[in-house]
């Protein structure tokens, strides 16, 4: 199995809407791989149809060689997801939810280890709709690693995270990629993308419009700052 | 296991947290029993038998949480955690709807048991009540009638669009459940034509099995209510997983 993540020809349309048009992605284990594109761009369906939260209308995906839909149980006991909106049971403690989430896997982390790697230890005694959003963010990822994850999803990854928590949250991440986790996330932040993403996909109105490498972008497109560069080629038009 | 154990334990934690159904599920029971002992006091008995007026009612007490859990607790609180994308999370996880689902049905069980005990310990503490019958068909038809109201708010839960139309749909189940089947009110004095539609719900076939049993009178044919619970169960409960929705 080369790719831990192999999504072919992958299509979603509402009513009228083509939401997802013909996607295709293969993500190495152990890398870092960016889904970037304006606010509805499709990046979230992407990732839905992915996880098998939706249904596509074409294509297949696997992860780490399993249907997603089918063999759900299995999957998710080596996948780790963080949704883009995290609601969870009104009044519920952080503690209470580290141990709920906890015990739902065979071998999990340890929460307690990870909400102080996240600067959340003198936080898990609060009620989770006291926290800040800055400290909400950050446990949605806290609880996308407590399965001890082989692949893990993040959608929006620091969004409202301020600038220390952000890098420390990007350390965190490059440590655990060198351990051969496989990260997929969205992100609005190119600094973020530059920093930590290997590879990277594009997508504008629901079609991929560049594949590759951080560098390579900045080089097709002619631009030093990759910010340039992803602005130069989300605003092609789509050949 | 140990994640069934820790499922349960929070999520039991959370509700009572949130105090709703202590209230409606077990402080009111108690307190339209104690009414009913300032209304007919301790030593009335129901004219023409030998009976005293809470020994007669009990088991129809013991529906209001049964009422209170199933037609509106858990329909509710199932149609909250997919609106709140709660079961969303879940979905990225290994458990298995029918857990949750289990759960979350023994969670509303354990409310009908704690509010039937205090019911029936108040009973005892202030009067003397004595079941007429037998205690095990008296804790099988209460078990029926449980089971078979909850499974309709399972279902209610299951298949509704959204919380609003799930309170609406409860609210049409939970006050005539409450109000006609006999749980708060008497049965024998509603019009026959409230008789005859109320006759549907499980509940009311539960409560009058209840009573029989109870009191030790005899029933014809004691098939049919159970046919009939046995059937609302089955059927609610297929309903319920076969549509279940994470989203």
């Amino acid at each position: 199995m080369k790719y831990v993540i192999e999504v072919k020809q992958l299509s979603k349309s509402y009513k009228n809407l083509i939401a997802v048009d013909r996607i295709n992605l293969s993500v190495k284990r152990g890398t870092i791989y960016g889904l970037l594109g304006a606010n509805g761009a499709g990046k979230t369906t992407t990732i839905e149809c992915i996880l098998g939260i939706k249904s596509s209308d074409s294509g297949t995906v696997s992860i780490l060689g399993h249907n997603p839909i089918k063999e759900r149980k299995y999957l998710y006991q080596k996948v780790g997801v963080q949704f883009q909106e995290s609601n969870y049971q009104p009044e519920i403690k952080v503690f209470e939810l580290c141990q709920e989430i906890s015990s739902l896997y065979k071998s999990p982390s340890d929460w307690k280890k990870l909400c102080k790697q996240f600067g959340m230890n003198d936080k898990i005694k609060n009620t989770i709709k006291n926290l800040s959003g800055g400290e909400r963010q950050r446990l949605s990822i806290i609880l996308a690693l407590i399965p001890n994850p082989e692949v893990v999803f993040f959608d929006e990854l620091t969004t409202g995270l301020d600038t220390e928590a952000r890098y420390n949250i990007w350390k965190i991440l490059y440590q655990l990629k060198t351990k051969g986790l496989t990260i997929f996330l969205t992100s609005h932040f190119m600094d973020e993308v530059e920093m930590l993403c290997d590879e990277i996909c594009i997508m504008k109105k629901g079609k991929a419009v560049f594949y590759g490498t951080v560098k390579y972008a900045k080089q097709i497109s002619n631009c030093a700052k990759f910010e340039d560069a992803y602005i130069t080629l989300s605003r092609e038009e789509i050949k | 296991m140990n994640c069934f154990i820790t499922l349960f334990k929070n999520e039991l934690k959370l509700n009572i947290r949130n105090m709703n159904m202590v209230i409606f599920s077990i402080i009111m029971p108690l307190i339209v029993l104690v009414i009913l002992i300032f209304i007919y006091g301790t030593e009335t008995l129901v004219e023409g038998t030998k009976y005293n007026f809470i020994e007669q009612s009990f088991g129809a007490l013991c529906t209001i949480s049964i009422c209170a859990s199933g037609l509106m607790g858990l329909p509710l609180l199932i149609s909250e955690y997919r609106e709140r994308k709660i079961l969303k999370h879940f979905q990225v996880t290994p458990v298995s709807p029918q857990k949750l689902l289990i759960i979350e049905f023994i969670i509303y069980v354990t409310y009908c048991v704690v509010s039937t005990l205090t019911l029936f310990l108040v009973s005892i503490l202030f009067l003397k009540i004595k079941i007429y019958g037998s205690l095990a068909t008296f804790l099988g038809s209460w078990i029926l009638t449980m089971v078979s109201t909850l499974s309709i708010g399972i279902m209610v839960g299951g298949i509704a669009k959204n919380t609003k139309s799930v309170s609406v749909i409860a609210s049409i189940l939970y006050f005539p459940a409450l109000i006609f089947s006999g749980a708060t009110l008497p049965f024998e004095i509603m019009p026959n034509v409230v008789q005859k539609i109320i006759s549907y719900f499980p509940i009311t076939q539960g409560i009058q099995l209840m009573k029989a049993t109870f009191l030790g009178l005899p029933i014809e044919n004691i098939k049919l209510p159970i046919i009939f619970m046995v059937a609302t169960t089955l059927i609610c409960f297929s309903i319920a997983i076969k549509f279940f929705r994470w989203e």
